[in-house]
């Protein structure tokens, strides 16, 4: 059965003693990997078009590249490496040993243990979560429904999820509700209210969730969690359009530095 | 066929031609004895090209090209804000893993109701009894408020630079995401020591979770472990905090960083 000429499964012959597990069984498919356009031509549908995709992404980023010169490309961004990197480090080392000397000098509290029996006068979770909790305490705006005799629709904890809900959608949403190329406040006073309007209410939400703390009514604390976020908003508006004016020029100056009118 | 020794380059031989001082010959040697096991060659290639990519005369900014650092620069704090929370959130992780060898995530102990249980007690003894914990356990503290604080601020900047505009989108939603858990990272720590304010805090958590519809017994049971808050709480909670958010967060901030390294800083015009 077994003769010296006939292969064995590795694809040696016999002939010799082998200690070096003989030549690889199969061949390395080096020289047959398919080139790019070999694979862009046997491919079809889904995998077809993603090839030809990529071959015109690559076709325009050469023509991009052939056509502009260095000098007027439009930079959309500096380095992140070394320029930022480094700049980072500096500033952020700066605030590691701030964060040290605070953790020194200001020790953190430490109450008393739990006890589900008695509920404390003053519930209230870490700073930065206080306009999340002042979001729960929105029950006198929830909606009754006259059909149901004053009765509320979704309960005030149900309300308050609704809200947050609605909150990290819009901010979710500003990439896609604002567009173009304007970058500062001044140059969409806008959208720079809108932001005002939202840091003085996560504020004033966050007052309301302390609201055991100020001796203010709290119908006047209420209207003026949402009075002044908008005061806040007009106010932004009417300054940011009042300094557009002078910006402007400016603006319009390094615009057309950055993009020459053809 | 056997394995032959080929005719291999003689590096040996090679070394004594070459007229060489003792460091040289020293480095060579252990150099050709590394290589020869390890093929650095290859990875030192790499480095190489590292090192050449690093150093590159890099492509003036939009704000070298047209002069505005006069502008610009006390602008730059704002523009590490990012950088600064990921510090904040390395010192938490180093501080938060010493303290994990103390704590005892468990409500075991309590006699009644109100009384210290063993989470409590080991957190006293990290203050009292631990050297040097006192001090751990405020660093790990302040770091985190720092994380957040710096977070919510690295927010505000980017949105009123308008930095989250065109190519930069996904990165936005990166973010959003980044903060809900940064915030539910805050949370989960601040029920592990189980005081009177963690246990009410965690207790108004379910409430809240229990409140949505359709998933809400399941949230409240998948998250704190049931409708009452006990041992299965604190221990979920623990999980949470040392075990599940650090793997996902650190995953996240690392795609967060790579977009931001690949599509550069966004800058104000």
């Amino acid at each position: 059965m077994t003769d010296d000429t006939t292969p064995m499964t590795d694809g040696g012959t016999d002939d010799e003693a082998r200690t070096d597990g003989g030549p690889p069984a199969t061949v390395p498919p080096d020289d047959e990997t398919p080139t790019w356009s070999e694979r862009k031509e046997h491919s079809q549908g889904l995998a077809q078009l993603t090839y030809q995709y990529f071959e015109r992404s690559r076709r325009e980023d050469e023509d991009l590249r052939t056509e502009s010169t260095y000098v007027e490309r439009d930079v959309l961004g500096f380095p992140t490496w070394p320029h930022e990197t480094i700049r980072n480090l500096a500033i952020t080392s700066f605030f590691l040993g701030m964060i040290l000397l605070v953790a020194s000098i200001l020790p953190s509290h430490f109450g008393d243990p739990a006890n589900p029996g008695s509920t404390p006068a003053i519930i209230l979770p870490d700073w930065y979560l206080y306009w999340s909790f002042g979001l729960l305490k929105l029950s006198p705006i929830n909606p009754e429904l006259a059909v149901l005799g004053g009765n509320i629709i979704v309960s005030n904890e149900l309300y308050g999820l609704i809200a947050h809900g609605a909150i990290f959608g819009v901010i979710t949403l500003v990439p896609f509700l604002n567009k173009g190329n304007a970058r500062r406040p001044v140059e969409e006073p806008g959208w720079a209210a809108l932001g005002v309007t939202g840091v003085i209410l996560a504020i004033t939400l966050a007052v309301l969730a302390i609201q055991n703390f100020f001796p203010v009514p709290l119908e006047l604390l209420f209207s003026l969690v949402f009075m002044l976020p908008v005061a806040g908003g007009v106010i932004t508006y009417a300054v940011l359009k009042t300094m557009r004016e002078g910006y402007m020029y400016d603006l319009n100056r390094r615009y057309y530095m950055l993009r020459p009118p053809k | 066929m056997s394995l032959k020794k080929q005719d291999d380059m003689d590096h040996n031989a090679w070394l004594k031609s070459q007229d060489l001082t003792a460091i040289e010959t020293a480095f060579l040697t252990t150099l050709i004895w590394l290589d020869k096991r390890l093929r650095i060659v290859d990875y030192l290639e790499l480095l190489e090209t590292m090192y050449y990519r690093a150093n590159l005369q890099m492509p003036k900014s939009h704000t070298e090209q047209y002069d505005l650092d006069n502008k610009f620069w006390y602008w730059y704090p704002l523009y590490s804000l990012g950088s600064l929370s990921i510090i904040a959130y390395l010192l938490a992780a180093v501080s938060g893993a010493l303290l994990g060898f103390y704590y005892a995530p468990s409500t075991a102990g309590a006699a009644a109701q109100g009384d210290p249980t063993a989470a409590y007690d080991s957190m006293v003894m990290i203050m009292k009894d631990v050297q040097f914990g006192f001090m751990l356990r405020s660093i790990h503290r302040w770091a985190a408020q720092f994380m957040v604080a710096a977070v919510f601020l690295h927010m505000l900047r980017v949105y009123f630079t308008g930095a989250y505009k065109e190519p930069r989108e996904v990165n936005w939603i990166l973010g959003v995401v980044l903060i809900a858990l940064t915030l539910l990272f805050g949370f989960s720590g601040y029920v592990l020591p189980w005081k009177q304010l963690s246990f009410w805090a965690a207790q108004i958590g379910v409430e809240l979770a229990l409140a949505t519809p359709i998933i809400g017994e399941w949230a409240a049971q998948l998250l704190f472990g049931g409708f009452t808050l006990g041992q299965a709480t604190l221990v979920r909670m623990y999980i949470l905090h040392v075990f599940v958010l650090p793997f996902v967060v650190t995953a996240l901030i690392a795609i967060h960083v790579g977009i931001v390294w690949v599509q550069g800083i966004a800058e104000p015009h």
